[in-house]
């Protein structure tokens, strides 16, 4: 567990870097939709591990750049992935008991959180789009997250030993 | 990143500074709806945009990289299809030039009628090419990226089109790249004409990529499958005369006010990386005007033109 150590500013924002471009990279339109939300799960992974250096606020930040790269309202991602971080800080305790494929379990609310902030705002925005396919990444997510939590940690390692 | 961290509610291993993570997400959620509501409002927030904008260069560039090295070296690879593609585009050029020929004259002449009719009108626009840096990785949103930005003197609102019609405006400038969108977009509209009648009036986005939705044209109106969209040009926000697109399908339902007709989008909306920015005669005074307005009232401005009023010559 890296939860003990004390993981740079720098190696956190490597592995951010990671997840984004697995966010950016382009996919052909079908396979896009369920793509795994990598960037918020890295967030959130952050979050989980290092309760002392990435709370709610780098959530926040964390998501306001996506909503400069996506062009979406100023801080919409950003609320989306504060109230993800919000219920995994809550489960925290909960969430470090378990070994990370049972973990997925408890991250699919976040991620569920996650999405309807998102569709919520886009609604009130007028940019809705009510498509079952935009709930994919709710089960994608979970379904990446024992083996995602494994790199990251095992990148994290490389500086904490 | 010491500030950012926050604790959990003073138990734990986590004892310390005391403000608890439920007072936090409530102060988040409401900063984050007054940025929402200031970015809908303002543009009080594009510097900071801007800004950010700039700092996540590098990762964007890196995202798109895979797709360029596959396009490279698929193109190093297939140098039949790259003969076959030359010669293919060397036909085409010298059908173009000869119809060019033939258009030079026509422009000619045209100028020629419209100094007669003392319109300042100019058939002389300046066009940017632009690359598509990536489609908008929302699927649900008609939005593009381009790599030329304010630094290149693109505007807000100026129209974006391809070899074969128009296909957006541009919404959003940062220095070095800009945003667009589609007209396909559910949230655009653009005024058009029918090219045969020249009836006026305006083309929705539907949200799909390959359909545009004529919603104000009445029951009478003369509308036929085929019929060529041009770009009318009221609202001043896209250039007169381009293509906009393809009458599909016309439906009249007994009962109902107003025809249901289908568009095609002329522009290959998703295929081509490529774009052509255009500049007409009076862009100063547009880019002006774009600064203040929302990419979105062009409807508003055309919405009374469905009828043929004679608004060509005030508008140019």
């Amino acid at each position: 567990m890296i939860t003990n150590h004390h993981v740079s500013g720098l190696m956190i924002l490597f592995t951010l870097a990671i997840g984004l471009l697995l966010t950016l990279l382009p996919l052909p339109e079908a396979l896009a939709a369920a793509r795994p939300a990598f960037y918020p799960a890295t967030v959130l992974f952050w979050v989980l591990m290092q309760p002392l250096r990435f709370g709610l606020v780098a959530a926040w930040v964390c998501g306001i750049l996506i909503d400069v790269i996506y062009g979406t309202p100023f801080a919409e991602h950003g609320l989306a992935l504060a109230v993800a971080a919000y219920l995994v800080v809550q489960m925290r305790e909960l969430l470090w008991s378990f070994p990370p494929w049972q973990q997925s379990l408890l991250i699919a609310p976040a991620i569920v959180a996650y999405e309807f902030v998102l569709f919520w705002i886009d609604g009130v925005a007028g940019a809705e789009v009510n498509q079952w396919w935009r709930w994919l990444p709710v089960l994608t997510t979970p379904l990446i997250w024992p083996l995602w939590t494994f790199l990251l940690e095992r990148i994290a390692e490389f500086e904490v030993g | 990143m010491r500030g950012f961290a926050d604790d959990d509610d003073n138990k734990g291993p986590l004892r310390g500074r005391g403000v608890s993570p439920g007072i936090k997400i409530v102060a988040i959620a409401i900063v984050s709806v007054v940025l929402m509501m200031v970015d809908n409002a303002h543009d009080a927030l594009a510097p900071v945009r801007g800004t950010l904008a700039i700092a996540m260069q590098p990762i964007q560039i890196a995202a798109e990289m895979p797709g360029d090295v596959a396009d490279y070296l698929g193109r190093y690879f297939n140098r039949g299809e790259l003969i076959e593609d030359n010669e293919a585009l060397n036909r085409r050029v010298l059908l173009l030039r000869a119809r060019l020929q033939r258009l030079a004259a026509l422009e000619a002449e045209n100028e020629r009628i419209r100094a007669l009719l003392a319109s300042a009108s100019s058939l002389d626009q300046n066009v940017l090419i632009a690359r598509v840096l990536s489609v908008t990785p929302d699927p649900y949103r008609h939005r593009i990226k381009l790599n030329k930005g304010s630094a290149d003197g693109v505007f807000k609102g100026q129209a974006l089109i391809d070899a074969n019609g128009i296909m957006g405006q541009v919404t959003d400038v940062t220095p070095l790249d800009s945003r667009a969108i589609l007209i396909t977009d559910a949230n655009h509209g653009i005024p058009v004409e029918i090219n045969r009648t020249g009836l006026q009036t305006i083309a929705q986005g539907t949200g799909r990529s390959n359909e545009l939705r004529l919603p104000f044209l009445a029951n009478n109106a003369d509308v036929r499958n085929g019929d060529l969209l041009v770009s009318s040009g009221l609202g001043g926000r896209y250039p007169a005369g381009y293509p906009v697109g393809r009458v599909q399908n016309v439906d009249h339902k007994p009962g109902d006010e107003f025809l249901d007709v289908v568009a095609e989008p002329a522009a290959h909306l998703n295929r081509g990386r490529e774009v052509l920015l255009v500049w007409t005669s009076d862009t100063g005074a547009k880019a002006e005007k774009a600064n203040d307005e929302k990419p979105s009232a062009d409807t508003a401005d055309a919405a009374d033109g469905a009828n043929r009023a004679d608004a060509g010559s005030d508008d140019r």
